[in-house]
């Protein structure tokens, strides 16, 4: 369920756009430096949007140097130079990749994510070890979701909660004292997360029907079988939007008073329209632009 | 106390048109309505107590200026309404954010009136649950309709939804023409052109 927290490409600056590319790139080389270079698959936007964020709090610039990288070993490319806050969203995308492929072997007993999960047994050994409590954190909170799926919870904000918690502790770092600073940046991953699992859901309605999986939205709008998934979700669309936008909403209005020291644009750009624009794509209410598509 | 120029977010020796601009946006911005049920109000509430004491003391011996001071205390305004002491009580441990101990007690009551479900809705606010908080509001207006603390923190919801939209829209998001748009653009070029003696649309 990752790779929903993205800029609005078409209103970034070109330097943003630059920054941005330059921040996954980075996290991407940490992934490899700190771990192995396997690992460098479970890259994801969601967790770079976090590494940025973090940064943005903190005085130091970030050393940006020109290098050539596996995926495109010719072509140079702006990187941003391991820092604190890559290394800690670098440990926490091993901790909840590897607990992913682990759930997707579980659920579907799919060999191929047992056998992605094996790159990952050392590095999580090693993530688990510097971050010890957020792991804890994050284990627990998947096996209750493991458990509100297995009692069928049928309802959205309740199932979403969990979800929402599990980003609540991984968007505050250990190493963040000044307590306002953290209850800002708990609210803006607890929000983060409740968008994020909701959005997924929806997402999946389709596949869930089809499958007979879990799904809370399913359940608590109780879709019937005569009804087509386009008119279930016609029902729904107004009420699932709402509850998205305030999530939206309480994320925006937590950065507005968080101290943000750099790349307040590009931030901006994710938190107001970037996850709106991915929001009302998948809500089938927009068009998906054609230069918005990926970074 | 910080730099007032660097709070109202403005270059040094700004003229009192611009810092009183500045210092509006920034209210509206950080106002309590804003923040209504927001378990960081206390922090956005010092962000413009800093705004304000920035402005004051630019505005010093430039005339009247008029300060936005409204209180977000919402169960103050509303104490007068509520003859049942327990949902007093209620009200008092949501203020002080203990959300635990309000849902608690609010549980152990029987009798789902509006107030009830009102209370309820700002509980699953104050947690994040929006789904449920808009459920229960709109229920609580449902059953008293002629309540105003109940509709107006409907209200507040929506018109909290529609600033975030505003805010994206005004930086560029969808900025596609809309129909009318395309109409009097094709109209004003097809007068400018015969203006200049050419024609771009026969018909108009």
């Amino acid at each position: 369920m990752f790779g929903y927290v993205t800029p609005y490409k078409s209103e970034l600056k070109v330097r943003e756009y630059d920054m941005f590319k330059a921040y996954y790139c980075g996290l991407c080389k940490t992934l490899g430096k700190e771990f192995n270079h396997i690992v460098r698959f479970g890259l994801n936007y969601d967790l770079t949007f976090l590494a940025l964020l973090l940064s943005s709090i903190e005085e130091e610039k970030e050393i940006i140097t020109r290098e050539g990288c596996i995926a495109n070993p010719l072509k140079k490319k702006d990187i941003v130079n391991t820092n604190k806050s890559l290394i800690y969203a670098s440990n926490i995308s091993i901790i909840l990749i590897y607990y992913k492929l682990l759930d997707n072997w579980k659920d579907e007993k799919s060999i191929k994510s047992l056998i992605a999960a094996t790159p990952f047994l050392l590095p999580l050994k090693k993530a688990n070890n510097a971050y010890n409590n957020k792991s804890l954190v994050i284990k627990d909170c998947l096996d209750k979701l493991t458990e509100l799926e297995k009692n069928k919870c049928n309802r959205i904000d309740e199932a979403a909660d969990t979800f929402g918690k599990l980003m609540e502790e991984i968007s505050a770092p250990d190493y963040i004292e000044d307590n306002k600073t953290e209850r800002i940046l708990k609210w803006i991953g607890y929000n983060l997360g409740r968008w994020i699992y909701i959005l997924d859901a929806f997402n999946d309605l389709e596949d869930d029907i089809k499958n007979k999986s879990y799904n809370p939205v399913l359940l608590q709008y109780n879709y019937n079988k005569d009804e087509t998934v386009d008119n279930f979700k016609e029902r729904i669309v107004a009420s699932i939007e709402f509850s998205l936008t305030m999530s939206l909403e309480a994320i925006s209005k937590s950065f507005e008073i968080l101290n943000i020291r750099k790349n307040q644009g590009i931030i901006e750009n994710i938190v107001y329209m970037g996850t709106r624009h991915k929001m009302e794509v998948i809500l089938n209410k927009r068009e998906v632009c054609k230069h918005a598509k990926s970074i | 106390m910080r730099n007032p120029y660097e709070v109202l977010e403005i270059r040094e020796g700004a003229s009192e048109e611009e810092i009183k601009a500045a210092y509006k946006k920034l209210v509206r911005k950080y106002h309590p309505d804003q923040y209504a049920n927001n378990p960081l109000s206390d922090l956005a509430e010092e962000k413009l107590k800093e705004i304000n004491e920035a402005y004051d003391f630019l505005m010093k011996n430039k005339g009247n200026y008029n300060r936005n001071q409204e209180s977000n205390n919402w169960s103050n305004q509303q104490y007068n309404n509520n003859n049942s002491s327990i949902y007093t009580q209620i009200r008092a441990y949501i203020e002080r954010g203990n959300i635990n101990q309000a849902d608690q007690m609010l549980e152990s009551i029987t009798s789902r009136d509006a107030e009830w479900n009102y209370l309820k809705g700002i509980i699953f606010l104050r947690r994040g649950w929006y789904d449920m908080a808009y459920q229960h509001i709109q229920l609580a207006v449902n059953l008293d309709p002629y309540n105003t603390e109940y509709r107006t923190a409907l209200n507040n919801l929506a018109s909290r939804a529609n600033a975030y939209r505003d805010i994206g829209t005004s930086r560029g998001y969808r900025k596609d023409p809309s129909f009318c748009e395309i109409c009097q653009c094709l109209f004003c070029s097809d007068c400018l052109c015969e203006c200049l003696g050419g024609d771009l649309i026969r018909c108009i």
